[in-house]
């Protein structure tokens, strides 16, 4: 009797059973939903495949190839030729290492300032809002124009920079002309206008948080260095993976700032992979060169999305 | 499952694109034929012209590009022709006017490159053989170049390209600081080097610039040729590790002592604004640095900058460079850029050109003018004696890329991270797979 009564409010409370009929029929509405969205997607990645797939199948079928703008002949298959010599060579390792030195050098800069500055500006104080706004400038201003307005800080006769330092009793640095030195300009410049960016989205994260943990957190008598690391950190880790993601992707990307500043130079002690890519394509007129160059470029950071999805599926879970 | 939806579309997007590069043709043809100009006959040509209604040029920002376009208005009132303008920054031009030029769109009737490139040019057959042009026009008169600078813009016998600029390696100094130490211009690198040490001993100002920087080939070339050196043998064998290379290297990296500081990392711009902004005492650069170099609103010192001849060594030899402009081989109105051309840089309108602020071209007329001259005082070193040997750059394709491996082990030696010999010899070993890739 019990058990029929206990079956009874079971049935009542348990979600109704579907019949066969109706299981088949949702599986079809939801299979349908999901043909439906992949249709209405479809105009979408038709934009899309000429602008991304499209180029990157001609480069690549260009890579085997031995095209130069300023040679007569008719383009012939070289095979891997290209990624032999201009790939697995001292040079290109060299430009992967800047790159990955300005790249990490530069977070280890970017993000601890960032964070700091955005958890500052997230307090409310008189002139908050001007303070934001100056902080967000670099990150407004044209590669072009950063890149021109350092090097003239950073020459070593006129510059302010130098002139500081001085100031300061220290002997004044060649910062362009010297290979370490010149790394530590560009990173420093990087950062100057990539730390706006990880502000920006750290302000972000923090203005959605739920206030409510950190009030009870205070409540109970923890510090801001606790509440930091127990509550507000763990709460932005999402944003901030997207800032890192998004960061070492223009990491890898870094061009223009290089480019202004010291050309790769001296010598070749900061020239990155995309100035090696431009290098060879547009001074040396290599095509074919050059896209093998792109290709292995494209390859080495699409691995960072995946790897940004599965962390960013790990940490939904957890 | 809707994941996996949006994968398989993705995927079948993506092979499709694949395919579609896959099927395409074997790529764009390097290069068209070059094609003689649509007619030789002067009558033929102003025939032709007359029925121009526009030119489309391809301008590389510089001063004599600004002067062209200064000119252009002048041009189509006496014309009728009108001018469209595309100017691209130096970093992308010449690969964006191969680029059109090989594809045939037809887009320019005239194109500015700069002549390091003549070689990359001239070989894809991106320009049409002006020689004949030049040659039969009265207006363009050659016989107005001195013998020295008449070939300037040719290539394998054939002219492809007009000189647009003119553009030798003379000697800047500062008459006042020369004068307060009784120097006289050098006539030799030893004397230049001995007025350098006297200058940064006096306190007075830094003892010269040159430019070890991005672009330190620009000198070390100069340098190498007046010690005898070369680039490359007749078989375009690099020759960058032979005694004569080691002395010049070695002289040319003894001067970095009398340098201001940043000299190390200094572009060819930075030589002249570092000259002109501070107290150096004297600098070797390209004459066509000259608009800025006397402008008193950017030079602080322009009343008190002489000029002398680049100083000879073993070798007396000066380094030329400077702009070309021609027909591309695509040209939709060769003969229409042509009268384009024979306005611009022709006799009549050449001190025109010059006062609209364009680099000096070294045209007789021009550069023996008394009131020219005076104006601007470097014009008659414009007049390369004939015993001066004329060393142009490289004529030969993979030249850009030579000169990115020779300033990037430059760098080394230069920065003391090894020595003169070895670098220069690894210098040799990275060039001669560069050179192997020239076209014979």
């Amino acid at each position: 009797m019990l058990d029929a009564q206990h079956n009874e409010v079971a049935g009542a409370v348990a979600a109704p059973a579907i019949p066969r009929a109706g299981r088949k029929q949702s599986d079809w509405i939801a299979k349908a939903a999901a043909k439906r969205g992949m249709l209405l997607s479809i105009p979408a990645w038709v934009m899309i495949a000429p602008l991304f797939f499209l180029p990157l199948a001609v480069s690549l079928r260009l890579s085997f190839y031995d095209k130069s703008l300023g040679l007569p002949v008719e383009p012939s298959f070289v095979g891997f030729e290209n990624y032999r010599t201009d790939v697995f060579t001292s040079t290109f390792a060299e430009a992967l290492f800047k790159t990955l030195v300005i790249l990490v050098l530069g977070l280890l800069i970017q993000f601890p300032l960032g964070i700091a500055i955005a958890l500052a500006l997230h307090r409310r104080f008189r002139g908050r809002g001007i303070f934001r706004t100056l902080i967000l400038l670099p990150m407004l201003l044209t590669p072009v124009a950063v890149g021109l307005m350092w090097r003239f800080m950073y020459n070593p006769e006129l510059g302010i920079i130098n002139w500081w330092i001085t100031q300061l009793g220290l002997p004044p640095v060649d910062w362009l002309g010297s290979p370490w030195p010149a790394v530590v300009a560009v990173t420093l410049v990087d950062s100057w206008q990539a730390t706006s960016l990880v502000v920006l989205m750290v302000l972000a994260g923090l203005s959605a948080l739920d206030t409510a943990p950190t009030e009870a957190a205070r409540v109970d008598g923890a510090s801001s260095w606790q509440l930091f690391r127990y509550i507000t950190f763990p709460a932005l880790l999402p944003i901030l993976l997207v800032t890192l993601m998004l960061r070492v992707i223009d990491g890898f990307k870094i061009f223009d700032i290089i480019f202004i500043l010291t050309r790769g130079g001296p010598g070749t002690a900061t020239q990155s992979v995309s100035l090696l890519d431009y290098n060879v394509a547009f001074t040396f007129l290599a095509t074919s060169r050059a896209s093998a160059i792109g290709v292995v470029l494209v390859l080495l950071t699409l691995p960072l999305y995946f790897l940004w999805r599965k962390v960013a599926k790990l940490q939904e879970q957890a | 499952m809707r994941r996996h939806n949006h994968v398989t579309a993705v995927a079948v997007t993506a092979v499709a694109a694949l395919l579609l590069a896959a099927c395409s043709g074997g790529g764009d043809d390097a290069g068209t034929a070059t094609t003689s100009p649509a007619t030789e006959d002067s009558t033929a040509t102003e025939a032709a012209a007359s029925t121009c209604e526009a030119v489309n040029v391809f301008l590389i920002p510089s001063p004599s590009a600004d002067a062209i376009k200064a000119m252009t208005p002048a041009f189509t009132e006496a014309t009728g022709i009108n001018v469209e303008f595309t100017e691209v920054e130096y970093g992308t031009a010449h690969q964006k006017a191969l680029l059109s030029i090989s594809s045939e769109q037809s887009a320019f009737d005239v194109v500015q490159f700069d002549n390091t490139f003549l070689a990359a040019f001239a070989k894809a057959g991106a320009l049409t053989d002006i020689s004949s042009l030049a040659a039969d026009s009265a207006e363009y008169d050659m016989n107005d170049f001195p013998a020295s600078l008449q070939n300037y813009g040719d290539f394998d016998g054939a002219k492809y390209g007009l000189m647009l600029s003119t553009e030798p390696f003379i000697q800047w100094y500062r008459g006042d600081i020369y004068d307060e130490l009784n120097l006289k211009p050098a006539t030799t690198w030893d004397e230049y080097k001995s007025n350098a040490q006297a200058i940064q001993a006096s306190g007075l100002a830094d003892g010269q610039m040159l430019g070890f920087g991005p672009n330190t080939t620009w000198w070390w070339m100069q340098v190498l040729w007046s010690f005898g050196g070369a680039l490359y043998d007749a078989d375009f064998t690099p020759t960058v590790n032979t005694p004569e290379a080691v002395a010049a290297t070695e002289y040319y990296k003894s001067l970095l002592e009398f340098s201001p500081q940043g000299a190390l990392g200094a572009t060819g711009d930075d030589v002249t604004l570092q000259f002109v902004g501070s107290d150096i005492g004297q600098m070797v650069q390209y004459s066509g640095y000259a608009a800025g170099i006397y402008d008193p609103e950017s030079s602080s010192n322009a009343a008190n900058i002489r000029v002398a001849p680049v100083p000879a060594g073993a070798v007396n030899t000066v380094e030329l460079a400077g702009w070309n402009i021609g027909i591309p081989s695509d040209a939709p109105s060769p003969e229409c850029g042509w009268q384009f051309l024979e306005y611009m840089l022709g006799k009549t309108n050449a001190k025109t050109l010059l006062e609209n602020g364009a680099a000096a071209i070294g045209r007789t007329s021009i550069i023996e003018d008394p009131t020219l001259q005076e104006k601007y005082p470097y014009l008659s070193l414009l007049n390369i004696a004939p015993d001066v040997v004329v060393n142009t750059y490289p004529q030969i394709v993979v030249w850009p890329e030579f000169d990115k491996v020779a300033s990037d082990n430059l760098a080394k030696i230069l920065s003391g991270d090894i020595p003169i010999q070895e670098g220069l010899d690894a210098m040799q070993a990275a060039l001669e797979p560069v050179m192997a890739k020239e076209p014979r």
